[in-house]
């Protein structure tokens, strides 16, 4: 705890100067300092040794010194007051004991030890005051020198366990997110830099293995969510059903959206079958997907520009579109529809309403 | 004749990766990773078309643009990103790119994505599409946002759904010309818009 600086007045001085150099630091008349030191002299000479106390400390003098000296004046003040003495020691030990306290431990650092010395000395102060109950102003002073007592050595000393609370809970935080960064990166990144070195010499599914790391750092980065997780919205669940796709095929598919909302099974379903064909039947390397999410419903385009077919000649019995598309969607309350020209490409439209809740 | 490229991005591999596959289509006439170096490069060589990276190590590249636009005019901006947070995109837009486009665009149609910037035309891919509609979605009613005509949102959606111009032409049987006209159009409004209104959009969209 630093101590405020103070120096003797070197040309304010009647005797050491030490009057001066207080009416300096405090900004008032060096008349008014004297005049208090004069009549602290007279009760029991408390003046004076104050005043040796202070020439001590702005001498340069150990500060313990200093202290011993202001308690002492303190002590004289207080029994020419009329305190008793064992009031006086009590007091004088719990002053001493703080003043100790303060010095050595009771800093807001939290390095600071804490100086069991001054709680002592603090504590048997304490004693010695509420034993010398029978004297008239003890039972005034005693409570409040004992709380005030605690209130200074304990208010530190908490506050500075609840500074250290707050760098550890800060220091845990930090080091908690490290630790889920380097878990995510290495789930994704490294795995997939390990799997791309081990399929060097497969293009497509190098490829594709970077695509799909590109997607879930993109999701992890922009989107918030956590990697892999395809269940929180549309958008999320038909990314990660594209991904999926672009891994088993080796196709590349641009996903665009407009908007979002709560994942609806039927149609990402849908949509990750109309990827799948068009993935296996149409011989393109890129498909194009686009959600749009209005108020009322949902619709997903899977665009490809493939080989295309005649979708009157598609026999009743070909479960993909029959079955998977058109069915699961009807099941829901949705649409589906295929338009598709041999030689163009195909595009698959999906729509289902929005439940109202 | 081919077109008078610079490109800015700090990734050499993909600098060099862009500049072979791109081949003889443009003439790349200069390169910078930063933004302190592109600004005075593009200014000195006033190319027809920048292409740019959204993220630059000090800085973004709708830094660069504001930097340069209100000097050289002439100069066309292209953003070529795997950035894809909505919010970079439009920002860049806004600030005056004519287009953008992602790093994972073929050599192929990156140079007719520069043809077409060069040209005057703007480059919307399916993503930027969705992002742009998104945006105007999202503006409730009265908002000092030129709204979308309804043409010009179909248009944008047929974008998404992975429409080439000459498809979006012959579906909506207008002319190729008329589709180019309305995404310029869509580019205009946008960027005419004030930073507050897609600010409050970004806000909405927990972006910023």
């Amino acid at each position: 705890m630093p101590l405020p600086a103070f120096a003797a007045s070197t040309s304010d001085r009647a005797l050491a100067g030490v009057c001066g150099g207080i009416a300096r630091e405090l900004g008032v008349d060096v008349t008014l300092v004297r005049l208090v030191f004069a009549l602290l002299a007279l009760a029991g000479g408390a003046g004076i040794v104050l005043y040796l106390a202070l020439w001590l400390y702005a001498d340069g003098r150990p500060v313990w010194l200093a202290g011993l000296g202001v308690v002492i004046a303190g002590s004289l003040l207080l029994h020419a007051i009329g305190l008793s003495d064992r009031a006086v020691a009590g007091i004088a030990l719990v002053s001493a004991g703080l003043a100790v306290a303060w010095r050595r431990g009771g800093g807001l650092r939290p390095e600071a030890p804490l100086s069991y010395a001054g709680y002592a000395l603090v504590g048997i102060g304490a004693v010695i005051l509420l034993a010398a109950g029978g004297d008239a102003p003890a039972p005034l002073l005693a409570p409040g020198a004992v709380a005030g007592g605690l209130l200074l050595i304990a208010g530190p000393w908490l506050w500075r366990l609840a500074v250290e609370r707050d760098a550890e809970r800060a220091a845990r935080i930090r080091s908690e997110e490290r630790s889920d960064v380097a878990a995510r990166v290495h789930d994704s990144v490294l795995q997939t830099l390990a799997l791309i070195q081990r399929h060097s010499d497969e293009p497509r599914r190098v490829a594709s293995l970077a695509r799909r790391q590109e997607r879930e750092i993109r999701g992890w980065l922009y989107a918030d969510r956590p990697l892999g997780d395809d269940g929180s919205s549309v958008v999320a669940a038909l990314s990660s059903a594209a991904a999926d796709v672009e891994d088993v095929f080796g196709v590349r598919i641009e996903l665009a959206s407009s908007g979002d909302a709560e994942a609806d099974g039927a149609i990402v379903l849908a949509a990750r079958e109309a990827m799948t064909n068009a993935a296996k039947f149409a011989s393109v390397e890129e498909i194009d997907v686009y959600a749009e999410v209005t108020e009322n419903e949902i619709a997903v385009f899977v665009r490809d520009r493939g080989v295309g077919f005649d979708p009157a000649a598609v026999p009743e019995d070909r479960h993909g579109i029959a079955e998977s598309i058109r069915g699961r969607l009807e099941r829901a309350g949705g649409s589906a529809s295929v338009v598709s020209t041999p030689g163009e490409g195909t595009e698959v439209e999906l729509r289902i309403p929005r439940s109202t809740s | 004749m081919s077109r008078r490229v610079v490109l800015v991005d700090d990734h050499g591999l993909f600098l060099a990766g862009v500049k072979s596959e791109l081949g003889d289509a443009v003439e790349v006439v200069g390169e910078a990773g930063t933004v302190a170096a592109a600004i005075p490069l593009i200014k000195e060589l006033e190319p027809e078309v920048v292409l740019l990276d959204v993220h630059l190590p000090d800085g973004s590249g709708e830094a660069i643009i504001d930097a340069v636009a209100p000097e050289r005019p002439d100069v066309r901006f292209l953003a070529l990103s795997v950035s894809d947070a909505a919010e970079d995109v439009i920002a860049i837009i806004r600030a005056g790119a004519r287009g953008y486009v992602t790093k994972t665009i073929s050599g192929e149609e990156l140079a007719a994505a520069i043809e077409r910037v060069a040209s005057g035309d703007a480059v919307f891919s399916p993503r930027l599409a969705g992002f742009v509609l998104d945006a105007y979605r999202s503006e409730q009613a009265g908002s000092e946002l030129d709204e979308l005509t309804p043409r010009e949102r179909e248009v944008l959606q047929l974008i998404a759904r992975g429409y080439l111009y000459k498809e979006i032409a012959a579906r909506l049987d207008i002319s190729v010309k008329t589709v180019e006209s309305h995404v310029s159009s869509v580019l205009r409004k946008l960027q005419l818009s004030t930073r507050h209104e897609l600010t409050r959009w970004a806000t909405q969209h927990r972006l910023v």
